[in-house]
């Protein structure tokens, strides 16, 4: 007489199979869920910020080259002036340095009886403000990636840690404990470290690679403000 | 040309790209990977509580190779035994002759043995080939004996494989069921204060089909007469023990020793 056995484990146990990745999502607890949209939100930010900051850090290497050409080829700073006023605000950062030092040094130059001494003082503060407004611009954003960078990681393991607690937490109401009841909680758990590696690996590149790009570039702006002053104190 | 004007360029090609990034990772997630676990097939497995097929097969196939073997051995002796009666039959047929010609007795007796010798000759040939054909006969059925006993074994190899399977898939239920009754009952186990780690009790359990508890003895105790009573009271406190829905399995059950140790 045949006796037919199911021999399937999991037939008795409310445990769902499908391990979709939306299902992993939709199943988590709310706490894990709102940490999943935080992190969500915040990887999205922050991968807005990395390409406005690719885009003007490139816009602004582009433009320094493209000025310091025009500056060292073209020995009529009064024509160049013009030319950088023209273009009002595509003007790069060194342009503005440049306008702004001259502007400085020409209004300088009319009052009577002034030495050189104040006159290059005077219009070395005047770059160094612009110098310094225009790092603060290039700078921005790059501490917010520098945040997410650091601190998604340990936002994904708080609602990890905080899932896998629900997960062990059910356990203790289940006599025979397998692998089966714990594994879909500790899925869900996991999406969330997950979702804040993928917000924090690229934030942590890009602010590493932005910052050398904007250090570079602000030795640059420097290098220029002492060529140029030189150049002006050679005016007569 | 001062901080507040500032603004970044390319604000909406960015946010553009970042959505892509996003959407681009989200599908590669969602479609590049098969979240789908498969839970392996549930196996169905016949078990059977007598094998009257496994039987009846090997009786089937064995006989026929013994009634083939055996006719030509049957057939075989009459055929020698004819030739030496119509033999005989001359021996008496020519002593008559020899009584009536008194003088030519030793002739006949010639005779007789002139025409014993073609009928031995014959015989002799006769024999040769009956023997041959009967070697030839004997090895032809030795062959189809050697196949089928082949065949046989093979088949019974078989069976003893799907038997083995068989019992390995009793034998998963009975210990995930056998597990299942000692967690319970060492759930109820109220443990008695400072029992070694190493004690081991070990107890007979006759079960009622139910799973409820027909007698737990004591088989081999743990020195520790608290533990064990703790154990015992825990045994019948855990009725009904969880069984295995099939009951045709419950004989595997019906007597068990299980060995409870404080620490697993």
């Amino acid at each position: 007489m045949p006796v037919r056995i199911k021999t399937n484990g999991h037939s008795k146990m409310n445990v769902t199979q499908d391990l979709s990745f939306l299902h992993l999502i939709e199943n988590a607890s709310v706490l894990v869920q709102l940490v999943m949209g935080l992190l969500l939100l915040v990887s999205l930010l922050s991968w807005w910020y990395i390409f406005l900051k690719m885009f003007a850090v490139r816009q602004a290497v582009k433009q320094s080259e493209e000025f310091e050409e025009a500056f060292w080829e073209n020995p009529d700073i009064g024509k160049l002036y013009q030319a950088v006023n023209a273009k009002h605000d595509k003007a790069g950062s060194m342009e503005r340095i440049f306008a702004a030092g001259i502007t400085e040094f020409v209004k300088l130059k009319k009052k009577p009886g002034i030495d050189s001494r104040a006159l290059m003082d005077g219009t070395r503060r005047a770059m160094r403000a612009v110098f310094q407004r225009e790092m603060d611009n290039l700078e921005s954003h790059l501490s917010f990636l520098a945040t997410v960078g650091s601190v998604s990681p340990y936002v994904g393991l708080f609602g990890t840690v905080w899932g896998i607690m629900n997960a062990f937490r059910g356990l203790s109401n289940v006599g025979q404990a397998t692998l089966a009841h714990v594994a879909p909680g500790i899925a869900e758990a996991l999406v969330a470290t997950a979702m804040g590696l993928f917000a924090a690996i690229p934030a942590v590149v890009a602010y590493n690679r932005y910052a050398h790009d904007i250090t570079r570039l602000s030795s640059r702006f420097e290098s220029f403000m002492e060529e140029f002053s030189n150049v002006l104190q050679r005016q007569p | 040309m001062n901080a507040s004007a500032y603004s970044e360029p390319y604000k909406l090609p960015a946010g553009m790209l970042a959505l892509a990034i996003h959407g681009a990772f989200f599908a590669l997630i969602y479609f590049g990977i098969n979240w789908r676990a498969e839970p392996p097939q549930g196996m169905v497995v016949d078990i059977w509580d007598s094998l009257p097929q496994a039987e009846v097969v090997p009786a089937k196939v064995a006989p026929p190779p013994v009634e083939q073997a055996d006719p030509p051995k049957p057939v075989e002796p009459p055929k020698a035994t004819e030739p030496p009666k119509s033999a005989e039959p001359e021996k008496p047929v020519a002593p008559p002759k020899a009584d009536i010609e008194l003088a030519e007795k030793k002739k006949p007796k010639i005779k007789p043995a002139e025409i014993r010798k073609p009928a031995e000759t014959k015989k002799l040939a006769q024999k040769k080939f009956e023997a041959e054909q009967a070697a030839r006969a004997e090895q032809a059925a030795r062959e189809e004996r050697a196949a089928r006993e082949e065949q046989a074994a093979q088949a019974e190899r078989e069976r003893e494989r799907a038997r083995a399977e068989q019992a390995a898939a009793i034998g998963k239920v009975v210990d995930e069921h056998k597990a299942r009754i000692i967690a319970k009952i060492r759930r109820n186990i109220v443990m008695p204060p400072d029992v070694p780690d190493n004690a081991r009790a070990e107890f007979e359990v006759t079960l009622l089909p139910g799973g409820s508890v027909l007698s737990a003895k004591l088989v081999k105790p743990s020195g520790r007469d608290a533990y064990d009573s703790a154990v015992e009271r825990a045994i019948f406190k855990a009725q009904p023990l969880p069984l295995p829905p099939e009951v045709a399995l419950f004989n595997k059950f019906r007597e068990m020793r299980l060995v409870f140790k404080p620490i697993e």
